[in-house]
């Protein structure tokens, strides 16, 4: 197979993601979240990043607990039903460290979504009347000092076309890198995203730079036989990283379930700084072989999803 | 059959749930309860999630609405935009019954906190933020399941994620928002509440074993007890259907 854009992880970041960019990152909670990439972004000691998470996971956590993030724009952050609320951003808030903006899930799908239809922002009818419009997490004076932030959280104005009815006018964010985890993927970066897609598409299709880690790289001409099937095309990605498990310990429909022995045990080292600088050490800043072989293979094969039911029937989660 | 308050919650909670109608569903318990009202009064109850995926059949437990379980024998797996625009639209032709929500805090007009407690510039505790909270209560009805404490029934949130019926009748309009739509019932370990036409919480049904003055003593705020009649107690065969095939492994029950 011809090597067109297929680079390690360490390669893609190198080249695409740099101290200060705009990142965002693909998946859901504990549902294709790019871990793989991330745990290499840690590696790199990649600093300053903003970060545009969606319904963020255990990985955007992990950035915040490894010192890689400067601001944040979240709307929910959770292993849901492992940890309720990802430790190393609570704390980061907690004591001032980490300046976030509160959005809601939906408007940060639109705005993602307004992002890969080029415009600059959208107007939305949510968040009005509550603390979202009335408390701002990042002042229009703090924003001087996060070039990668829009100039204000939102506009608030009267609809136009249709007077009466009160308009947010969210910006849309300028994505420099997206990370994303798919299935199936071609040296040319033609992905085949199976399951939900979330917002993946999107951020892909806004960011000026997408790193695509991939279960399976497949040629192109098998990916074109069936281009219904794919979601991606290879004009919007720039680097193709082959990384068996590079979701876990979360979920990739069609390969995986998430891994609740990992989620549990992360949730107990992120409770402490000390305990996640040794996690940091022991399982983030060694090779993803090496992370593999500490999982284990009994453990990873426990996992395989059922082609039934799509997931691992009975698996042990309490 | 002996039960537990969180169990007579997910049994209270699928109650709230009609065969055939759509509702939105939010993480943890909502899951137990719509799970529940699917597999005894109301098997074609649809659910949709913020996740874009709409009327699965989860068969196990489903610890996030992105979980694959949800997946099975759904209509469609959308991408997340289209959840947005549908919820919107589907909610003003009156075609979303209803959307379930949790909280960390709420006021007698159940509006709802999921940010923080404390100042949100420096806040004591902070959780994960509105999810897809903040949509749903803002144009769907909502039920909202609690933990029954007074920390957190208290007379005016920290932080207003997801707008209730604001300050009273007049809250919405006052506040921009839809009007006819807003809190329906509130759910906890005591029983069920829910809002008159000062638009204020009210106890509506007692749980068994709950007393009148246990509501009020854990209630942050004045709470009118008058109106309460006895919760009807689960049967055991809805109880069998929790136990043995809705939560087997008591992940959340």
């Amino acid at each position: 197979m011809k090597r067109g854009k297929v680079v390690t992880a360490e390669e893609a970041i190198r080249t695409y993601l740099h101290a200060g960019d705009c990142l965002a990152l693909g998946g859901f909670s504990t549902n294709r979240r790019a871990y793989a990439l991330v745990r290499e972004i840690i590696r790199q000691g990649v600093r300053d990043l903003t970060v545009e998470s969606g319904a963020a996971g255990g990985d955007v956590d992990m950035l915040v607990g490894a010192g890689c993030v400067k601001a944040i724009n979240i709307s929910y952050i959770a292993n849901s039903g492992f940890t309720m609320v990802c430790r190393r951003f609570r704390e980061a808030v907690e004591q001032g460290k980490l300046p976030a903006e509160d959005y809601s899930l939906d408007v940060q799908t639109i705005a993602y979504h307004g992002a890969a239809l080029g415009l600059s922002y959208v107007p939305v009818r949510n968040m009005v009347g509550s603390d979202l419009e009335h408390k701002w997490g990042i002042s229009d004076e703090q924003r001087k000092d996060f070039p990668k932030l829009p100039a204000k959280k939102f506009i608030l104005q009267e609809d136009p076309f249709h007077p009466g009815t009160q308009l947010c006018l969210i910006p849309t964010p300028r994505i420099d890198v997206a990370c994303i985890h798919v299935q199936k993927a071609s040296p040319e970066g033609i992905c085949r995203i199976e399951g939900a897609e979330f917002q993946d598409v999107d951020i892909a299709l806004a960011a000026a730079h997408t790193i695509v880690s991939c279960e399976e790289l497949v040629s192109d001409e098998e990916m074109r036989r069936e281009p219904d099937r794919n979601t991606i095309p290879g004009t919007c990605v720039d680097a193709v990283v082959p990384i068996p498990y590079g979701a876990h310990p979360s979920q990739c429909c069609g390969y995986y379930d998430y891994d609740p022995q990992a989620l549990q045990e992360y949730d107990r080292v992120s409770r402490t700084q000390e305990a996640f600088d040794r996690y940091l050490e022991e399982q983030v800043l060694i090779s993803h072989e090496a992370y593999l072989s500490h999982i284990g293979d009994e453990q990873l094969r426990s996992l395989r999803t059922d082609r039934l039911y799509g997931y691992a029937v009975g698996l042990r989660r309490s | 059959m002996d039960y537990t308050r969180k169990q007579m919650m997910a049994v209270a909670l699928s109650r709230e749930i009609e065969d055939d109608k759509l509702y939105i569903i939010g993480t943890g318990l909502p899951l137990i309860g719509a799970a529940l009202a699917k597999r005894t009064h109301a098997p074609k109850a649809r659910l949709l999630f913020e996740t874009g995926i709409l009327d699965g059949d989860p068969q196990e437990v489903p610890t996030s609405v992105s979980d694959l379980r949800l997946n099975y024998q759904a209509a469609i797996l959308w991408p997340q935009y289209r959840y947005f625009g549908f919820e919107i639209l589907a909610a003003e032709r009156g075609q979303i019954e209803a959307g379930f929500l949790g909280g960390a805090q709420i006021d007698p007009y159940g509006n709802l906190n999921s940010t923080c407690i404390g100042d949100y510039a420096a806040p004591v505790t902070r959780f994960s933020g509105s999810g897809g909270a903040n949509g749903i209560a803002t144009f769907c009805d909502t039920v909202i399941v609690m933990k029954h404490e007074k920390r957190r029934f208290v007379q005016r949130v920290d932080y207003c994620t997801s707008p209730g019926w604001i300050n009273g009748p007049d809250g919405r309009r006052s506040m921009g928002l839809p009007e006819d739509r807003g809190p329906r019932a509130v759910i906890t370990e005591l029983g069920v509440f829910r809002f008159g036409a000062d638009k204020r919480m009210y106890l509506a049904e007692l749980f068994p074993g709950v007393t009148p003055e246990q509501v009020v003593e854990n209630t942050g705020f004045p709470i009118d007890v008058t109106r309460a009649v006895p919760a009807a107690p689960p049967s055991e065969a809805v109880l069998k259907t929790l136990v043995e095939e809705v939560d087997p492994h008591h992940l959340m029950t």
